[in-house]
């Protein structure tokens, strides 16, 4: 279809970009990689009276890594940088795995982790692995700069936490404490160029034999990205076994809201959130106590 | 063994692979003319509807329009393939008084761009009449369902039946029956290149249409009653085609609108499908509900078959009437059956109509075939490679009203395939998870049936050959991608003794190739237009043969031959001319008439079904994920008779375009319909294969000569498209324990089975 009439932007800087946001307000939509935002205006979805590319704010595109602090990406890195990061692939695998299997060469060069993030699918590969490690988001608007957890960020299919004079900036995970693991695991028809049917991020720490800490993320089996935070209770302080993961993956499957459709079926969705439940939390279990 | 081929039989490289490898080939869509308008078809969002009014004033008006059509400003003249039954012959271009499936073409428009014709679109306000719809074989045939065609009250359009023997006495005879209900799904072609078609109008009114098609020559007749025009004023050049798979051998909507269009504008217009269009409306391949019951003696002699076929056409005839009628051949094929019944329905819904695909039957029908063997095998306890060898075709086994099947090598496919699987260390010790089996394929190498009617040869050449040493072939054969030009040009080649440069090729040109070839599908072009490259080629050498015996005065006893780019004496090579100077001699005595020929051939004497038999086994190997259900395909071997093999690296092509193709219909592919709605109408969501979800594999050429086929050869290309899915599925119940009897393999229905059998 016509692409409709907009106004075009590339601003420079972020300052630029947020005085072009609070100008235009609802009418403009930010373009971060416009792997969805192209789709969408494309077959009429999405009709913005401009667009702010944001790809020339170098300040928006980095990695960094502080062993002390934490992981900082900036919400315009590509997930191809994203999945070949060296220390994102050493500190953070899980989060290198989620956008490494997503999409296709095309739109891993093209797409960006932020985008990815604020496009707010329910199926959103990024989102699981990062909310498991606690992830924290920085967004910016003229007045003021705010943090917002992860856990917070998804507020129903396509709507975010964020406010519309408001860019993502980066995305924050803390470097993840010793003695723990994290994993990532989804499945789909057919090795890649897919969207999951559901996917599972998880984080445990592990003291002698005791989970300490235990983060579980469910994608793509409610409206929004969610924590399966039953699960996480049970197995809390319980010394891991066998028995024990197994009933965390099925309480996991319990709290997961999925719906039938052209991708699977909710009753398989279901058995599925147990089984990659129990993955994550097992390879995740296995990185923590080697490390 | 050294072969007695120069060019046939070597790995010679695709003359179409450079062009394609720098993104240099044209395609229809490359295309634009001068002035050329952008179609767009307006489809109907209903699965069952009566058109009351059609109002494009709106869609008019807009500006940058330039025309909008519907049904009744068209002549209002159905087609259809099969012309020698006009009555089949169901569906008008555009819609005139019904639409009969989500995605019935309504209306057209031509515009300056294609944004504009989008635009027009959803000026354009049609009326309809909701009717009952039908999305399902069995209540579409109860009395008072809703009827789709007028002609047909029953929705039954096709009925066929083969029989011979006497099958009751051969279950009465039997020591073992077993009765069975499979049940196959509607798969997409999904080629690469989404239709497109490009008319032109010149001067006199005659239509010049390049189009994404496999059978030029169907167009242009079609095209022409269609338009109520002479099919000589109808030209139809096939540009490079990325992929047809039996989805491109009609004359469709599209191309029609295009050539409809520009003459009533007198611009070009060129049609491209979107690939939602492609998924929504394409054609696809017919699913299938199968009866079959067979009898063995008690040491797995097969005695008889009783095969009964409902074929869910969709809304139109389309290719569905020749499926109908090959799904029962094919379950004769294969297997030595005695006695044989077959009842075949084609039946309409209200839901994009089907048509050929790829195997065109044979994947479905062999599939019931080789589960049934395998389940058999395992109730007589007998190995299901023994019970196969047992029964399988050979060469002079006659397969009733059918055919002579003249070469065979089934048997030797059979054991190299088990061989190098391992089959039986494999099928004893696999562990739990693991599995291996088996699944193969007897095809055609071409139909001979003419329901089209047609009073051309099947396939015709002509061969130019000039003094310089170089030739010139022109034929209609399209190659749409699995290699025919290369083939026929080899073919060529290795006959005049020339090398593969010196060759200039023409194809599929309905004005400039000679008259006529049938298409590519039923895997017939290497067979019919190989055998008439080779007749025309002999005409060529009968000529140069006299030149060079009457200017070496040589003994009439001299075999002279084509060799190295010379026509020379096979014993005395220095008796012998280039070929160029020996065009040249026959020319001058010829008073300069240039030597052409002109070739063909039509199966004679050869039944109405084949002209000549391909055989294959495979064997796959399998790993499932008991918890996931999902099944990732380790290995596949395959061993195949395709005859000679001219091109091997072709050959190897079309493996691995059937197992990818095989993976999908076994395991991943399936329209996700609501009612007559598909809702997959993207490769997001339709679940191709990709390049990383492809199997090792290893594959055997069991060589045979096929005395019907050129150098021996017969058809690699369709057959290869059935073994993989009953082979994928036969090592998953090996695996664990399912039995897959509705295809595909879900991870969902391996789950409850497992979960069933705990």
């Amino acid at each position: 279809m016509r692409l409709p009439k907009f106004e075009y932007f590339e601003p420079e800087t972020l300052e630029e970009a947020l005085r072009l946001l609070a100008e235009w307000r609802e009418r403009v939509c930010v373009l971060a990689g416009g792997t969805d935002v192209l789709v969408k205006m494309r077959n009429g979805r999405l009709k913005p009276g401009a667009v702010i590319a944001l790809e020339r704010i170098s300040s928006l595109n980095g990695i960094g890594f502080d062993l002390r602090k934490g992981l900082t990406i900036g919400a315009g890195a590509k997930l191809s940088d994203v999945t070949s990061h060296p220390d994102i692939l050493r500190y953070y695998p899980a989060i290198a795995r989620a956008a490494r299997v997503m999409a296709n060469v095309q739109v891993r060069n093209m797409g960006t982790i932020g985008g990815n993030l604020c496009n707010a699918a329910p199926s959103a590969e990024n989102a699981p692995p990062l909310m498991a490690l606690g992830a924290v988001v920085t967004a910016a608007s003229l007045e003021e700069e705010r943090r917002i957890t992860l856990d917070d960020f998804f507020r129903g299919p396509g709507l975010t936490a964020m406010k519309p004079e408001e860019i993502m900036t980066s995305i924050f995970v803390p470097t993840p404490p010793a003695n723990s693991g994290a994993s990532y695991q989804r499945i789909s028809a057919r090795c890649g160029v897919d969207i999951a049917a559901v996917s599972v991020g998880a984080m445990i720490m592990i003291e002698d034999t005791v989970c300490r800490e235990v983060r579980i993320a469910l994608g793509a089996v409610a409206p929004v990205p969610m924590r399966a935070l039953s699960a996480e209770a049970f197995l809390k302080e319980k010394v891991w076994s066998e028995e024990f993961l197994r009933e965390a993956a099925r309480i996991s499957a319990d709290e997961s809201r999925p719906i039938s459709d052209v991708r699977a079926s909710l009753e398989f969705r279901k058995q599925m959130v147990a089984v990659m439940t129990q993955r994550a939390l097992e390879e995740a279990y296995g990185r923590a106590i080697k490390r | 063994m050294e072969s007695r081929f120069k060019i046939v039989g070597q790995d010679v490289p695709r003359t179409d692979a450079e062009v394609k490898a720098r993104g240099k080939a044209l395609y229809t869509d490359d295309m634009k003319l001068p002035g050329m308008l952008h179609g767009q078809i307006l489809r109907s969002p209903l699965a069952h509807a009566r058109i009351k009014h059609i109002d494009t004033r709106r869609a008019l008006g807009l500006p940058g329009v330039k025309a909008v059509i519907t049904g009744q400003d068209t002549p209002k003249i159905k087609y259809g393939n099969w012309r020698l039954f006009p009555d089949t012959q169901d569906e008008y271009p555009l819609a005139v008084d019904k639409v009969r499936f989500i995605g019935d073409e309504v209306a057209a428009v031509a515009a300056i761009d294609r944004d504009t014709a989008e635009e027009a679109m959803e000026l354009i306000e049609v009326e309809y009449e909701e009717l009952p719809a039908v999305f399902d074989v069995d209540l579409s045939i109860k009395p008072g369902a809703p009827v789709i065609h007028d002609y047909c009250p029953t929705n039954i359009s096709v009925n066929r039946k083969i029989k011979y023997g006497d099958v009751e006495k051969g279950f009465a005879e039997s020591d073992y029956v077993r009765e069975d209900i499979f049940n196959t799904h509607s798969v997409s072609h999904a080629y690469l290149e989404p239709c497109s078609a490009l008319a032109q109008v010149d001067l006199d009114g005659r239509i010049t249409l390049w189009t994404s098609t496999q059978v030029p020559y169907i167009v242009q007749c079609l095209l022409a009653s269609t338009l109520n025009m002479r099919e000589n004023d109808i030209r139809v050049i096939k540009p490079f085609v990325g992929g047809g798979f039996g989805g491109k051998m009609e004359l469709r909507a599209w191309e029609f609108c295009a050539a409809f269009l520009a003459r009533q504008t007198g611009c070009p217009v060129k049609f491209t499908l979107t690939r939602e269009e492609e998924f929504i409306t394409g054609r696809r391949r017919h699913p299938m509900k199968i009866y079959s019951k067979v009898g063995f003696r008690k040491d797995g002699t097969l005695v008889a078959k009783d095969l009964k076929i409902q074929l869910d056409g969709g809304a139109y005839n389309a290719m569905g009437p020749t499926a109908t009628f090959l799904c029962g051949n094919f379950g004769a094929m294969l297997y030595r059956y005695p006695n044989y019944r077959f009842h075949g329905e084609h039946i309409y819904t209200n839901k994009p109509p089907a048509s050929a695909m790829r195997g065109f039957g044979a994947p479905q029908s062999l599939y019931a075939t080789e589960i049934q063997m395998n389940m058999a095998a395992e109730e007589l306890g007998i190995d299901p490679i023994d019970l196969r060898l047992k029964n399988a075709q050979v060469s002079g086994d006659e397969i009733p009203d059918v055919a002579t099947i003249s070469s065979s090598g089934f048997i030797d496919c059979i054991k190299a395939v088990a061989e190098m699987s391992d089959w039986k260390e494999k099928r004893k010790s696999l562990p739990a998870g693991r599995g291996i089996g088996i699944g193969c394929y007897s095809f055609i190498s071409g139909g001979v049936f003419n329901w089209f009617n047609t009073q051309y040869p099947f396939s015709a050449a002509e061969v130019r050959v000039f003094s310089d040493g170089t030739a010139h072939l022109l034929t209609m054969a399209s190659d749409i991608g699995q290699g025919s030009d290369t083939v026929l040009k080899q073919i060529l080649a290795e006959e005049l003794g020339l090398k593969m440069g010196d060759i200039r090729m023409t194809s599929a040109d309905t004005s400039m190739t000679p008259q006529a070839d049938l298409g590519s599908w039923g895997s017939r072009v290497t067979l019919m237009a190989g055998n008439a490259v080779i007749d025309a080629a002999k005409k060529i050498k009968e000529p140069l043969f006299g030149a060079v015996s009457a200017r070496f005065n040589l003994n009439v006893i001299h075999d002279i031959e084509c060799v190295n780019g010379r026509v020379q004496s096979k014993s005395r090579p220095d008796y012998g001319l280039t070929f160029g100077e020996a065009v040249a001699m026959v020319q001058k005595a010829n008073r300069g008439e240039p030597l052409v020929a002109r070739g063909s051939y039509t199966p004679r004497g050869k039944g109405l079904v084949t002209p000549a038999f391909g055989f294959g086994a495979q064997v796959a190997e399998v790993d499932v994920d008991k918890e996931t259900g999902l099944v990732e395909v380790k290995h596949m071997w395959t061993a195949h008779d395709c005859g000679t093999v001219i091109n091997p690296r072709s050959v190897e092509g079309q493996l691995a375009g059937s197992i990818q193709m095989g993976l999908g219909y076994a395991l991943s592919e399936q329209f996700v319909m609501d009612g007559g709605k598909t809702l997959n109408t993207n490769f997001v969501d339709y679940k191709m294969p990709t390049a990383s979800d492809m199997p090792p594999s290893e594959l055997f050429h069991v060589e045979t000569y096929e005395p019907e086929g050129p150098m021996g050869a017969k058809e690699a290309g369709e057959g290869l498209a059935s073994p993989t899915a009953p082979a994928i599925s036969d090592a998953v119940y090996h695996a664990t324990g399912y039995r897959c009897m509705d295809l595909p393999i879900t991870p969902e229905k391996i789950l409850r089975n497992l979960k069933k059998n705990k």
